[in-house]
């Protein structure tokens, strides 16, 4: 072992220079695989329902398939399906996808919670939603609907017109559970929200104190739940999905949620893009990156440092910069719907000097800016008090919880799909991944600190090639059919690197100008998990701090 | 020259007090009638003064300030440089429902923002305000102040516990726990300026700081003892509960803490005397380090000695706005462990070093 080049870890079963070998794969699976299919972004094996743990235990611990992305549930005429999308967090674009099959009259499917903590929240939307049960699981409730909600929507068999009436006796008492813990008790049973102050937004978070001490904390969520999913569904491919990407995470976000949903549709129909279009897509996503990030840490700092001051000021007047650029760029300051299928809506705005001028101002005075954040915030005693080594979360249990994004870089895992699983023109650039090993709430404002720098050299680089570009090569839109209509049955999971992480889509077609099921993969979703692991036995105010620093958007996390 | 401050004040003459003069001005001086009218007349007068600085301070100073500090504009339409925003404020808050929750516990609830406000009010009957401007100068003046100041924390654990909201409580019991850590470090601080002075009595703390000192700066005790005079200014952000230790209202972490049930009159009530009480704790300050109603140079009297210990009280205003705009919140056991562990030392050891100082000198 020991005469082995220590540069080049030990491969795992299944893995080769050239990605996988999904043969290896099926012959270590054995006979807990039963069928294999073929997706357009890696191959597919049928496992039994019983079985489930078996084989994803064999995936996880042998083959190195550590990160569940995501569990998509969908219903056809004679079947249930459960798909766990696996890849790895060394390197993404090694993937393979375990679809469960159940029975029509009898959905249950063993539960993957054990193998990936990730999947308890998964599995509880797909039953939420689709109507699977997963046996072994351990709290089998819905999630986004409420307890009370009949039916479920995206079976096929849901009856939309059925009125939801929810007697006044099934409402749930939220003073009821105040003694859940026994009368004699000495903790206390506090609702944070769903209207509070520093739940950015309409989160519940169901808290159990020991004095000033959380003892327990669940999340509620669901309050913001708009069907994102079967709005998508009922779009066509060409034009009528793209506005929705922008509602899911609105804080600015919205070209990065565009791409996401770009990247899934172009590979699943074969479009190309033209690279004078890939260059503005990347700058324009890391504009968007920079005003995520900025609203990131200026209400980070709004909930540490308690009121609307000047971080948060600072912060926000920094961000209409390159709000502007945006507005300048796509005429919308807040819903895009910039990119199209095949390339992005039009080009530059004319004059483009001035755009290209605006632009390289806004990057000048950048550091500057930063300097003073770093002044105002991370160096500040106070602040440091109050943020290192609070809401530690160890790389091992990010890994678990499907943690990605500035989430996962700052408990120092090295994981970008920019550059893991390159898109767009970000293996042309230069550029650094940020990580952080602090696994605390500090890391991950500097990292997305020091990514605002990061994108701000992206947006650099790409300014300088688009004013390079000969005048008669600007295509920004390849050809692209008046309907598109993918081949049926054909399955995609892609993702991108949204602004809070991996923002994956699932898209299956049947053949129609439509998707017959369309799954988000939402980066809040997953991170927010970790939050009890981050605040169990810290105080409230830590509590707050690493909800704030999970830098959650609950349009996303509901959908 | 530090004994010199602390020694000489018997000597001079105690200044008439504002209800005297009233009295005096109506021809009743000398007489009960006289007393009494001239001692409500006087408070009277006293406390609408302090309540028409808070009523500035608080709808408009207070925007103006904190948007200054974070790059805004705040409040310009209303009026010249937006000022009639406190007629209108005053308006819409008085017009605002008063919500009564279930199950509060009715006298307790109610009494607690008139606590709040009045105690700090009372503070104000000792401060010597320059130009005769003082309604009573008792000699126990400074035990005074800080006693009636303490009442405040009353009003905190009633408005947290009666209002039968778990933030409430949460917020009471912080505010307890950091009254109680940080008044004694208070009141030790202020004990060495005792030393000092060798008086409790508020216009002979004054008056021992009028000597010359150094580069023709009078003997302020913050000039004389700078290191009590930071001390003193912590523990009243702490007091008065603002950043970084606004722990019992932390709006990101408990709503409003002790004040989350309160609306309308209430309301007004205790942001009123939230206010006071930092109006209070400029005035202490004021008095006790900064020369109370005086210019800090010797012999430039160019502004009448009302006039500085108002610029004064809106320093330390200032002063807090700037902590607020500028720091981040410390947590209720960092808060604790700060004024258990920090400031208590401190102020102790600041408080034997005063005394072996002034014993050697003297």
């Amino acid at each position: 072992m020991s005469l082995e080049d220590p540069t080049r870890p030990e491969l795992d079963v299944g893995e080769t220079e050239e990605g996988v070998d999904y043969d290896a794969l099926e012959s270590l699976l054995g006979e807990y695989a039963i069928g294999r299919e073929e997706h357009v972004n890696a191959e597919a094996f049928v496992v039994r329902p019983d079985e489930v743990q078996d084989a994803l235990f064999l995936l996880r611990d042998e083959a190195g398939f550590d990160h569940c992305s995501c569990v998509t549930a969908q219903e056809y005429e004679d079947r249930y399906e459960s798909i766990y999308h696996l890849s790895k967090y060394d390197d993404p674009t090694q993937e393979v996808e375990v679809v469960v099959p159940t029975s029509k009259d009898d959905p249950v499917s063993q539960s993957a919670e054990p193998v990936y903590r990730t999947a308890d929240w998964h599995e509880r939307e797909a039953y939420d939603l689709v109507g699977i049960e997963y046996e072994d699981h351990p709290d089998m409730r819905r999630i986004l609907l409420p307890e009370s909600w009949h039916g479920h929507p995206l079976s096929l068999d849901y009856d939309q017109e059925q009125p939801q009436v929810v007697t006044y006796t099934e409402h749930a008492n939220p003073l009821q559970e105040d003694h859940s813990a026994g009368e004699n008790s000495d903790t206390m049973f506090l609702n944070i929200g769903p209207h509070h102050p520093a739940t950015h937004g309409v989160l519940h978070l169901k808290t159990t104190l020991d004095g000033e001490q959380v003892a327990d904390v669940e999340s509620d969520i669901g309050y913001l739940h708009r069907c994102e999913e079967q709005l998508c569904q009922q779009g066509t491919y060409r034009h009528q999905i793209m506005p929705y990407p922008d509602r899911w995470d609105y804080i600015s976000a919205g070209i990065l949620n565009e791409w996401a949903y770009a990247r899934a549709a172009e590979d699943l129909a074969d479009i190309d893009v033209p690279e004078y279009a890939q260059v503005i897509r990347t700058m324009s996503a890391e504009m968007c990156r920079i005003a995520s990030h900025m609203l990131a840490v200026s209400t980070f700092a709004l909930d540490v440092y308690g009121d609307f001051t000047a971080i948060f000021q600072y912060g926000v007047r920094d961000r209409e910069v390159v709000q502007n650029l945006l507005e300048d760029l796509t005429g919308q300051r807040l819903m895009f719907n910039y990119l199209r299928l095949g390339g992005v809506a039009w080009d530059l705005p004319e004059p483009r000097e001035e755009f290209f001028e605006k632009t390289r101002d806004f990057l000048d005075g950048l550091p500057a800016k930063l300097e003073e954040y770093h002044n105002l915030i991370t160096s500040n005693e106070v602040f440091q008090l109050r943020c290192v080594d609070t809401g530690i979360l160890e790389p091992e249990v990010a890994k678990s919880y499907g943690a990605t994004g500035p989430v996962a870089r700052g408990s120092g895992i090295d994981y970008d799909l920019r550059r893991d699983d390159p898109y767009g023109y970000y293996d042309q650039l230069d550029w650094d991944v940020v990580t952080e090993d602090g696994c605390d709430n500090y890391s991950r404002l500097l990292v997305r600190m020091q990514e605002v720098e990061e994108s701000a050299k992206i947006i650099d680089q790409c300014v300088d090639l688009l004013e390079d570009w000969p005048e008669d090569e600007r295509e920004i839109q390849s050809n692209v059919p008046r309907t598109l209509k993918p081949d049926p049955d054909t399955e995609i999971y892609r993702s991108v690197e949204g602004a809070k992480g991996e923002l994956g889509i699932y898209i299956r077609s049947d053949g129609t100008d439509k998707p017959a099921r369309f799954k988000i993969r939402s980066p809040c979703f997953s991170n927010l998990q970790t939050l009890p692991e981050m605040s169990e036995g810290e105080y409230i105010p830590d509590l707050i701090a690493a909800l704030g620093s999970l830098d959650i958007v609950l349009g996303e996390v509901d959908r | 020259m530090l004994q010199d401050g602390g020694n000489a004040t018997n000597a001079s003459a105690a200044p008439q007090m504002l209800p005297d003069t009233i009295a005096g001005a109506v021809g009743l001086q000398g007489t009960l009638l006289g007393d009494v009218l001239g001692s409500l007349v006087g408070a009277a007068l006293i406390g609408t003064l302090m309540l028409t600085m808070t009523a500035l301070a608080g709808p408009w100073a207070k925007r103006k300030i904190t948007a200054a500090f974070t790059d805004r504009i705040a409040v310009n339409r209303v009026g010249p440089f937006g000022l009639l925003i406190i007629v209108a404020d005053a308006v819409r808050l008085l017009s605002k429902e008063l919500i009564v929750p279930d199950g509060v516990d009715r006298p307790a609830w109610d009494l607690a923002p008139l606590v709040i406000a009045s105690s700090a009010l009372l503070g104000f009957a000792v401060i010597p305000m320059g130009n005769g401007i003082q309604l009573a100068d008792p000699e126990v003046g400074l035990a005074y102040v800080f006693a009636v100041a303490s009442i405040a924390s009353l009003g905190l654990v009633m408005a947290g516990y009666a209002s039968n909201n778990k933030y409430s409580l949460l917020g009471g019991l912080r505010a307890v726990a950091q009254n109680l850590a940080y008044e004694i470090p208070l009141v030790i601080t202020g004990a060495s300026v005792v030393i000092f002075a060798g008086t409790l009595q508020m216009s002979e703390i004054v008056a021992a700081q009028t000597e010359s000192f150094a580069f023709g700066l009078k003997s302020w005790y913050a000039f004389v003892n700078p290191f009590a005079f930071l001390l003193f200014l912590v523990a009243n952000l702490a007091e008065v509960g603002r950043n970084p230790f606004d722990t019992p209202e932390a709006p990101t972490e408990i709503v409003a803490g002790y004040q989350t049930e309160y609306s309308s009159v209430y309301f007004v009530l205790i942001y009123l005397g939230e206010f006071i009480h930092i109006f209070l704790g400029g005035a202490i300050i004021a008095t006790l380090f900064l020369g109370g109603p005086t210019s800090p140079f010797v012999g430039v009297e160019i502004l009448p000695g009302f006039l500085w210990f108002v610029i004064k009280i809106w320093a330390v205003f200032l002063f807090t706005q700037w902590a607020r705009s500028a720091l981040p919140r410390v947590r209720i056991d960092q808060l604790i462990e700060i004024g258990w562990k920090g400031m208590l030392v401190l102020s102790f050891a600041n408080l034997v070093l005063t005394a072996v100082i002034v014993g050697v000198i003297a």
